[in-house]
């Protein structure tokens, strides 16, 4: 039995723990949410009473996944009976994979495309269309359990995007081909079709633990429920997340009630709150506790509750001056109050401003580092099989990373059997063993990769040339990286290429981090820099709940910070119309006094 | 839950087999080398986890024999599992690999292991044009099994032993047409790496008992010792703590005994001596090495069993070879129990020949009462008393054709009634046509002691080097027997030699007729009559089965035995059945008379004088190699036997070539030749239509001639 010390854990935290029935867990930000779900799943596991069955966390980003994975395993549990990743690894690996053969787009085999084939592909489509013009970002959509959603707000677009995604997805069943949205659909549709599915899998979870539930679709709310349902009184779930945080409605995440779960999945709910914040400052929490959309209590408990936060705002700044402004925000933290620079962040709503102004920042402080969206020269692909080998790859063995690099191998091994080959006479510890005995001489990053790869297999006696998903992913993992790196090149960013530059991806992150407002979910810095806070992108101009959607972004933005949150809206952005961008409105209308940062 | 079926695909010596099991108890039998053993690796392969996963990768050496070129094909070994639920929890995650949903439920259960060559070379063989050989001899030359890939599904769908079914997955050799799918949903679904469907059930395999006592030595297959892990599951530290204890405690006591320190002060002196100090070892000790750690200590643990002599138990090498068998089953079986304790939906058994060593008595009992609730036991045997008790639903018989084997289901599309009929005719005796590779059916003690004689003598070869095993059914009964040899069930060739009693003396009712000879024309009619109907029933009931064929003998065995022309054979033991002179002489005449009224009724007095059984034995003393078989009866011979082989036709030749000799009727220089000519045929030189005319021009008396004749 999994025993924690009394000291572990608050009575809120000990109680969702305790509980014996399903759980709906409202957790405000900085309340120990992570550390109640790992505890949550260490003592499920310790209570499993036969191998058959398994303890399930579905959690919203791979990283998160190994991050509780870790953990679990950290307070001395058997995590052999835990199954942990993304709803989509686990509609794959429990739902697509076992039972293929009983849909007809999956019967014949598939194979999973990543994002970078599908915006290819999409961008292909899209070329024809005029009056309107579309492009692969009017094509967002995904699937409810009632048909398909399109993302795109602007009415004119549709019919064809219509058009140019049914070309899509005719030309996906025709080459067998999954993305990451049909991968939803057709689980849904197997668990839809296929009651035997949720029967079998309902008897074999003891637990389904659902991790960030606000940013969760309709349609992974379906296929759990169908799970939860048939499993009746022997699945229970464990449902975690803050409806003040979701931030993702656009991509059809939306905080679903409990009363809804209930009536979905016909099951007892137990409705309980975390409201304790350890984070931030009692100021801090007052500050954002303004852009509650749903109301739940916070209180500041933490050891920074009492921390003397300064809160600036500024409107009246240049975008030309930008830079420095940031560069003075910085140096105020570091220098002046001595934050340490892997505590400070900067974030912004939209990708495109984050890389130019990360080297503009590399530029002006040479004796800081960064960690942002225009230093990574690998495309985004998390499932594709070189990327996860890179990782092993560009990683020293240390006792540090020897568990991380430990399960790593473990995934490699498994994408190898799942590609064919036979790897009866590999270990974890022997790839890993292979892995660290191949030594290349080369600065150029990709080069390195290619010759280090080739080296590897010859080593391991596979010729991956002869495996038509490994040459596939090879080509893509290749293609996009150099895309990438060529952009990155071009756009300033001298040594992107070097091995140097690839290595420090999977380093232990330091330096003061640059992100999109989503990227920073669920992280937390002493200090928040956000910029570009304007009405139009915070919200989206096409959003058509612009102020929940703005309250909820500058709840999460300002929920990140312990001790200091710098706001800025800077003036002489000019929109597509050629109006000058004006502050977020729902920000210009709060009454706080801010402070002056000297 | 229970195996209901396992299909071998291009295994070893199954090119294809069904093999059909039932709940409970099922028996597999076969003669030696039918695969008995292939099979029960095969059910191993999927289910034993006791197995190296290294034996997964199979070997050139795994593919059936007769695919001669077996680079491209595939092995499937596919189990199927009936009464299974989606509603049983325990089974969940068993179906989740292997549980075939057929519509809202699931009703059955694959688990399949496919050798076959890997994504990259069926990715060539699929790019094939239609009928290109040469593409095809191309991509096969370089294939080896490092080539190939062990996968393992479940949820399939297909049979795999259907020939078409297997050129639509594997493709077709013969024409070069291989399907452009490289996945088919029927092979079923991969079973997820993470799951482990053996370690879902519980399976306990008990070998063939050959060297028991060296499986008690050994520590890795001792099963007293699996016994007390199993028991415990991992031995508990801290009852074992004060033992630790106790054997330190002991190691002190004994390194401080006063002779081993002494011992241990006398080295030191010596050395010290010797060497002088610069030299010696800095420190030297005497210790007592009892390990402390429990599973060297359990090695420790025998196992003592009294036999014979009261009060006296022994070691097991002191046992009997039959008590150690027992000991060791007894132990494989209490195994078994502590593994079903921890799972219980699912048991499996797998005994192999368990009468290797055990007394058949012992045998008997241990088979009336192995039977376990929820546990499918399988066990293989050769042997006759097994097979008896065992129920004919529940077996499978193995037989070798060839380099193939095939698996039989005895009872296979049969009503409980005709399956009654089948148990009651199978005592230890009859049991052995289970196991015959074609039988010939009789009815009677005559045929039973005669047909062995007249083959052996006339042919020079015995029933058993044809493979022919005679069985006496005692009685007309051959339908209850004979329906066994069935397209659907074993299919081996079955003749029946049967009587068809027509008269053969005038019946016709006289006036004149004493109340003697009324009855016996009554009764020859009345028998007559009985064999015409007889011969009407079974003609009916073979007509259309290959594998049956019904010999008549057109009045009854000694009556067509003399018909044949062999009255002198039957004159020659006649002073053994009279004593009386004028009888002896008598009795000469008219089976002499070529009248078929005179001698068939003389033949039948003096069968009914001695008794038929009797006199068949007196008659076989008579019989030499210038008898003539009766053409029914050859004919059943034939037909059981099937195609004559020209080393079977060498065989004969050659022993009546030495008759020939032996009795002088040739010149020496003609026999030398025809010797060359023979062996010139053994050697394929000449054919059997020249040898069979040599033969006629050679000996043109010789008797064989009319049976090569038929040829």
């Amino acid at each position: 039995m999994f025993v924690w010390s009394k000291n572990d854990l608050n009575p809120e935290q000990a109680a969702a723990i305790a509980e014996e029935h399903s759980v709906f867990l409202v957790a405000c930000p900085g309340s120990g949410k992570t550390r109640t779900l790992t505890y949550k799943i260490a003592d499920q596991l310790s209570k499993l009473e036969s191998d058959k069955e398994w303890v399930i966390a579905i959690t919203y980003t791979h990283r998160a996944a190994d991050e509780i994975h870790e953990r679990v395993a950290g307070l001395g549990v058997d995590t052999s009976r835990l199954w942990i990743g993304t709803i989509h690894s686990f509609c794959l690996d429990w739902i697509l994979k076992p039972y293929a053969i009983y849909h007809d787009a999956l019967k014949s085999g598939f194979k999973v495309i990543n994002s970078h084939d599908s915006e290819r592909m999409l961008t292909e489509l899209c070329r024809p269309f005029r009056y309107p013009n579309i492009s692969y970002w009017d094509c967002g959509h995904y699937y409810t359990s009632a048909g398909r959603v399109l993302a795109s707000r602007q009415k004119n677009k549709l019919p064809s995007v219509t058009q140019a995604l049914d070309k899509y997805h005719a030309s996906l069943v025709k080459n067998r081909q999954v993305d990451f949205e049909l991968i939803l659909r057709y689980a849904h549709e197997l668990v839809a079709s296929n009651p035997s599915i949720s029967m079998l899998l309902g008897s074999i979870f003891s637990y389904i633990l659902v991790d960030e539930f606000q940013d969760t679709k309709e349609i992974q709310y379906a296929i759990i429920a169908a799970i939860l349902r048939a499993g009746k009184d022997k699945v229970r779930t464990f449902i975690v997340g803050d409806p003040n945080q979701a931030i993702y409605d656009s991509l059809g995440g939306y905080a679903i009630t409990a009363n809804e779960i209930r009536k979905l999945a016909g099951i007892e709910l137990k409705e309980l709150e975390l409201s304790e914040n350890y984070r931030s400052s009692s100021r801090i929490v007052s500050y954002f506790d303004n852009y509650k959309v749903f109301s739940s209590e916070i209180v500041a408990v933490g050891k920074n509750r009492d921390y003397p936060s300064l809160i600036s705002f500024n409107s009246t700044i240049e975008r030309d001056d930008l830079i420095e402004e940031l560069v003075r925000l910085i140096k105020y933290n570091v220098e002046t109050i001595g934050v340490l620079p892997q505590e400070v962040c900067i974030v912004a709503p939209w990708w495109m401003h984050l890389a130019s102004m990360t080297r503009k920042l590399v530029a002006a402080l040479p004796t800081y580092s960064f960690d942002g969206p225009g230093l990574v020269p690998f495309g985004r692909d998390l499932d594709n099989f070189w990327y996860k080998l890179s990782r092993i790859v560009l990683t020293e063995a240390s006792p540090q990373m020897y568990m991380r690099r430990l399960r790593w191998a473990g995934e490699i091994l498994s994408a190898l059997q799942d590609a064919g080959i036979d790897t009866s006479n590999l270990s974890k510890k022997s790839l890993l063993r292979e892995c660290n005995s191949v030594s290349i001489l080369e600065e150029d990053g990709l080069k390195f990769l290619a010759r280090f790869f080739d080296a590897l297999f010859t080593r391991l006696g596979i010729d991956f040339r002869a495996v038509p998903v490994l040459v596939e992913h090879h080509a893509a993992f290749f293609e996009s990286s150099k895309e990438r790196i060529d952009k990155l090149a071009k756009e300033g960013a001298e040594f992107i290429g070097d091995v140097g530059s690839f290595r420090k991806v999977f380093e232990n992150r330091f330096g003061i981090t640059v992100s999109t407002i989503h990227g920073v979910k669920g992280a937390e810095y002493d200090s928040v820099i956000a910029y570009a806070l304007l009405e139009g992108m915070v919200p989206h101009f096409a959003d058509p709940n612009g102020e929940d959607s703005a309250k909820k972004l500058l709840y999460v933005v300002s929920s990140r910070a312990r001790k200091n949150l710098h706001l800025i809206s800077e003036r002489g952005r000019i929109d597509g119309k050629g109006d000058e961008y004006q502050p977020t409105d729902v920000l210009r209308d709060y009454n706080f006094t801010y402070d002056t940062i000297p | 839950m229970y195996i209901s079926k396992l299909q071998l695909v291009n295994y070893r010596n199954f090119d294809r087999a069904n093999i059909l099991f039932n709940k409970g108890i099922n028996t597999i039998i076969g003669e030696n080398g039918s695969g008995k053993t292939n099979l029960f690796r095969a059910v191993r392969l999927l289910l034993d986890d006791n197995m190296m996963r290294s034996a997964y990768k199979l070997d050139e050496k795994d593919f059936h024999r007769g695919l001669g070129d077996w680079r491209g094909h595939w092995i499937i070994i596919s189990l199927e599992f009936d009464e299974v639920s989606q509603d049983e929890a325990i089974q969940a995650l068993f179906l989740h690999g292997t549980g075939n949903i057929e519509g809202v439920a699931i009703g059955k259960a694959t688990y399949n292991l496919i050798f076959r060559p890997n994504m990259s070379v069926r990715t060539k063989l699929s790019q094939l044009k239609e009928g290109d050989q040469a593409g095809l001899e191309t991509i096969r030359k370089t294939l080896t099994t490092n080539d190939y890939e062990t996968i393992f599904t479940g949820k399939s769908t297909a049979d795999f032993t259907d020939p078409a079914v297997y050129k639509t997955l594997v493709g077709d050799f013969e024409n070069a047409t291989f399907s452009e799918e490289l996945v088919h949903p029927a092979i079923g679904g991969k079973v997820p790496g993470m799951l482990s469907i053996a370690k879902e059930i519980s399976f306990t395999f008990v070998q063939a008992l050959r060297d028991v006592v060296a499986d008690f030595q050994n520590n890795r297959t001792n099963p007293l010792l699996t016994l007390l892990k199993s028991k415990s599951g991992e031995i508990n530290p801290e009852l074992f703590k004060p033992i630790t204890g106790l054997v330190k405690t002991l190691n002190d006591t004994i390194e401080g005994l006063p002779d081993v320190v002494g011992i241990r002060v006398d080295i030191r002196d010596t050395i010290n001596d010797a060497a002088g100090e610069t030299y010696s070892p800095s420190s030297l000790s005497i210790r007592s090495d009892l390990s402390d750690e429990a599973d060297q200590l359990f090695q420790s643990l025998k196992l003592f069993v009294g036999e014979s002599e009261k009060g006296y138990e022994g070691g097991i090498h002191e046992l009997s070879l039959g008590g150690a068998n027992l000991i060791y089953l007894t132990l494989k079986l209490l195994e078994f129990k502590y593994q079903k304790t921890k799972q219980s939906f699912a048991n499996f058994l797998l005994i192999e020949e368990p009468e290797a060593h055990i007394h058949t008595h012992i045998q008997k009992t241990l088979f009336d009462k192995l039977n376990y609730d929820d546990t499918q036991v399988i066990y293989s045997t050769h042997s006759t008393h097994i097979s008896e008790v065992s129920n004919v639903e529940n077996i499978n018989i193995l037989g070798r054709s060839g380099v193939k084997c095939e698996a039989y289901q005895p009872a296979a599309g049969l009503v409980p009634d005709e399956i009654g009929n089948i148990q009651r005719y199978l005592d230890a005796v009859r049991s052995n046509l289970l196991f015959a590779k074609s039988v010939v059916l009789v009815e009677g003690d005559a045929e039973e002691i005669l047909i062995p004689i007249l083959v052996k003598k006339v042919l020079g070869v015995s029933l058993d080097e044809l493979g022919i095993s005679l069985i006496n059914i005692r009685s007309t009964g051959f339908e209850n027997v004979s329906v066994l040899f069935h397209d659907l069930r074993i299919r081996k060739r079955c003749s029946i030699i049967t009587d068809l009693d027509a008269t053969f003396f005038d019946t016709t009712p006289d006036d004149g007729d004493d109340d003697a000879t009324k009855r016996a024309k009554e009764k020859a009619l009345n028998a007559q009559k009985v064999g015409l109907k007889r011969k009407g029933k079974l003609t009916e009931f073979s007509n259309g089965n290959g594998w049956v064929n019904v010999s008549f003998a057109p009045h009854t065995f000694e009556v067509d035995f003399i018909d044949a022309g062999n009255s002198g054979k039957v004159v020659s033991v006649l002073n053994r059945v009279y004593k009386d002179g004028p009888t002896i002489e008598e009795s000469k005449v008219e089976l002499e008379s070529k009248d078929i009224a005179v001698y068939g009724q003389r033949i039948l007095t003096i069968a009914n004088h001695v008794g038929k059984g009797w006199f068949a034995i007196l008659l076989g003393k008579a019989i030499d190699h210038h008898t003539i078989i009766p053409d029914y009866i050859l004919d059943a011979i034939l037909f059981a036997h099937g195609p004559v082989s020209d080393a079977i036709f060498f065989n004969v030749l050659s022993y009546r070539l030495r008759c020939i000799e032996e009795s002088g009727q040739a010149a020496a220089a003609e026999a030398a030749e025809f010797r060359e000519r023979l062996e010139a045929f053994r050697d394929g030189d000449l054919d059997f239509d020249a040898i069979r005319s040599a033969m006629l021009e050679t000996f043109t008396a010789d008797e064989i001639n009319a049976i090569l004749a038929t040829f």
